[in-house]
């Protein structure tokens, strides 16, 4: 594998590296994360992707990337709407896993002094669900409301206010959702998991904001230094994860159909237009749209969390929510020409810039919030959208800081309580339902979170504006 | 007890499974999966269940046994203590499972298993028996 230094953060593997490659990969990476990405087969997977059907301008991986299933985690394709190919696993079982940022009224101090009382407070009030159940409890025909209006549906019923539904990505909703293309099973593995924040990486912090580095983005977004916030890291649940089964099955056979050859089963596509592919993405804007839902319920569970702890007074605004798992149809100039794609984004989060339309209107003068979860214990960072990705990314940028290590070697040689006790001693409480949830995530087990976010500043897709450290972690 | 081998993935994980039968190979896979996702060692065989599927090749009828014991696990919320008379041909498996209604008490949940991808998965005749390899999306 050739790969080609563009500048100090762009890499390129051309097209005629591999047979059946119809474009070039771009990748975005500096020194240490360079290296760290050729340990692991995401470039190979990226450069799977540069041979899907119908991809509009390269493969592209942000500096994030590690190996998924068919496409890398932290890849985006965008697909020619007319001519081009939908693939579920671009998208990921975890569809419209993503990232809300609420911001407290509440100092550092102030919530240091009772750290542990708000962290149990939170582990209570907002459900794991890895066995499986939440506090909610919803009919079937209230989840099929909940497919078609999201966010919405959850603030309609009284967890949570106006200003959460303005400020979410695509307010929160999908539009063409159509919950008959949502199988039976996937409905009774999600109904009882709605409002829970299920396990591996998904996580809800207490955190504050530690450095602003863009004063009048962060004033915007309503944020200052020392001020706390929750960041909440959750999916679509068991629903997701049957949608995505339910159609990468039925495309194995449907690829036959209209020809398609890949060299990864798991990279199973179809054309977008074609009856498979709508149908695809009718029930994954559902799932999205239950996502949302989700993330709502858990925002309205820790406003609760928190005035019990610190009296009624104590406010939550929602800042922003962001999708990382999804596939999104939009316009771009890229080329000399006006395109019409369905952007994948595969571990990677939309990052429109200043003045952009589909941004909330008391953000638009400095771009959409990107929301970077960072490793547990280290920190999360606040970034805005600039005009570099909607020049070069199809107005993408990371999702986090990537894994480096297996879950198992993560695993190896240490206990759960030692760094539980490590943590604590960094004034960093964590509170998991499962003890491999802990050990899995330590903050070795990822890349350098700040390091990611100097590649993508640096080149322009995104500018910093606050750097976030947690003090509280709830992990399922 | 579950005998199985963890793979290495970066963000996921992996397990290998090895047997003398396709039909032993089924069961060792499905049992692989649910003690990746829960404490099976007080799971008792007190109720019985039927799980059937096709598909073709073998690889592709691996996933979709496994889809429907993860289904059996996360849906309907079902621990499978044993699986037993097992069918593994012609495109279709199908088989009995015991076991017992889920409850966290009794079965402590390790880790939520999103679903069996297609990733690396290989069913190959190893040593005048089978193996397989699996990839989870966890």
């Amino acid at each position: 594998m050739v790969i080609e230094q563009l500048d100090p953060v762009r890499h390129r593997i051309a097209k005629g590296a591999r047979h059946g490659m119809r474009t070039d990969v771009v990748f975005y990476a500096s020194g240490p994360i360079l290296e760290q990405v050729q340990k692991d087969r995401a470039l190979e997977q990226a450069m799977n992707v540069a041979c899907l059907p119908g991809i509009v301008g390269p493969s592209l991986a942000m500096p994030d990337i590690h190996q998924g299933y068919g496409f890398p985690i932290g890849g985006v394709a965008a697909m020619d709407w007319d001519s081009g190919v939908v693939s579920p696993g671009g998208v990921g079982y975890d569809i419209n896993c993503g990232v809300r940022l609420i911001r407290t009224n509440l100092e550092k101090d102030e919530v240091r002094a009772r750290l542990k009382e708000i962290v149990d407070q939170v582990f209570r009030d907002v459900p794991c669900g890895v066995g499986g159940k939440g506090h909610l409890d919803i009919t079937e025909k209230q989840l099929n409301q909940v497919l078609e209006q999201g966010a919405e549906w959850m603030a309609d019923q009284g967890y949570g206010e106006p200003s959460d539904i303005e400020h979410c990505e695509e307010r929160g909703r999908l539009k063409g959702a159509d919950p008959g293309e949502v199988s039976a099973r996937a409905k009774e593995r999600g109904r009882p998991q709605i409002g829970t924040l299920g396990s591996g990486n998904h996580f809800l912090e207490i955190q504050f904001v530690q450095k602003v580095h863009d004063e009048e983005a962060a004033r915007c977004y309503g944020l200052e230094e020392g001020q706390v916030v929750v960041l909440i890291h959750s999916g679509s649940r068991g629903l997701g994860h049957q949608v995505c089964t339910d159609f990468l099955a039925q495309m194995g056979a449907a690829m036959k159909k209209y020809g398609i050859t890949l060299p990864d089963r798991q990279l199973a596509c179809v054309p977008i237009q074609s009856p498979e592919g709508q149908a695809y993405l009718k029930a994954m804007r559902a799932a999205a749209n239950f996502a949302w839902a989700n993330r709502q319920a858990m925002l309205h569970f820790v406003r609760g969390s928190f005035q019990k702890v610190f009296g009624k007074k104590t406010r939550l605004a929602l800042v922003y929510d962001v999708c990382h798992n999804i596939a999104k149809r939009e316009r771009y100039e890229f080329g000399g020409r006006t395109v019409d794609v369905l952007v994948h984004r595969k571990g990677a989060t939309r990052a429109f810039p200043p003045h952009h339309p589909e941004i909330p209107a008391d953000y638009r003068a400095v771009g959409q919030p990107v929301l970077i979860p960072g490793s547990m214990g280290t920190a999360s960072w606040v970034l805005a959208g600039n005009e570099g990705a909607m020049r070069e990314s199809f107005g993408s940028v990371c999702h986090g800081a990537g894994r480096l290590l297996s879950r198992h070697a993560a695993k190896h040689g240490r206990d759960a309580r030692a760094v539980q006790r490590e943590l604590e001693e960094r004034g960093i409480l964590v509170r998991s339902e499962t003890r491999d949830g802990i050990i899995e995530e330590v903050p070795e087990a990822y890349k350098d979170v700040d390091e990611v976010i100097e590649v993508v500043h640096e080149a322009g897709l995104a500018r910093k504006v606050a750097r976030l450290r947690p003090m509280g972690v709830i992990k399922g | 007890m579950a005998e199985y081998e963890l793979l290495e993935h970066t963000a996921d994980t992996g397990f290998r499974v090895r047997a003398a039968s396709l039909e032993e190979l089924f069961a060792r896979a499905a049992e692989a999966l649910v003690s990746i996702a829960v404490d099976t060692a007080r799971a008792e065989a007190r109720e019985r269940r039927s799980v059937e599927c096709a598909g073709e090749p073998v690889e592709e009828l691996l996933v979709n046994w496994l889809s429907e014991v993860l289904w059996l696990l996360e849906g309907e919320r079902f621990v499978p203590a044993r699986f037993e008379r097992l069918s593994v041909a012609g495109g279709v498996a199908r088989g009995a499972v015991r076991g017992e209604p889920r409850d966290d008490q009794r079965h402590p949940p390790r880790i939520v298993v999103k679903a069996v991808t297609y990733h690396q998965l290989a069913v190959r005749a190893h040593n005048g028996g089978w193996e397989a390899e699996v990839f989870l999306d966890i």
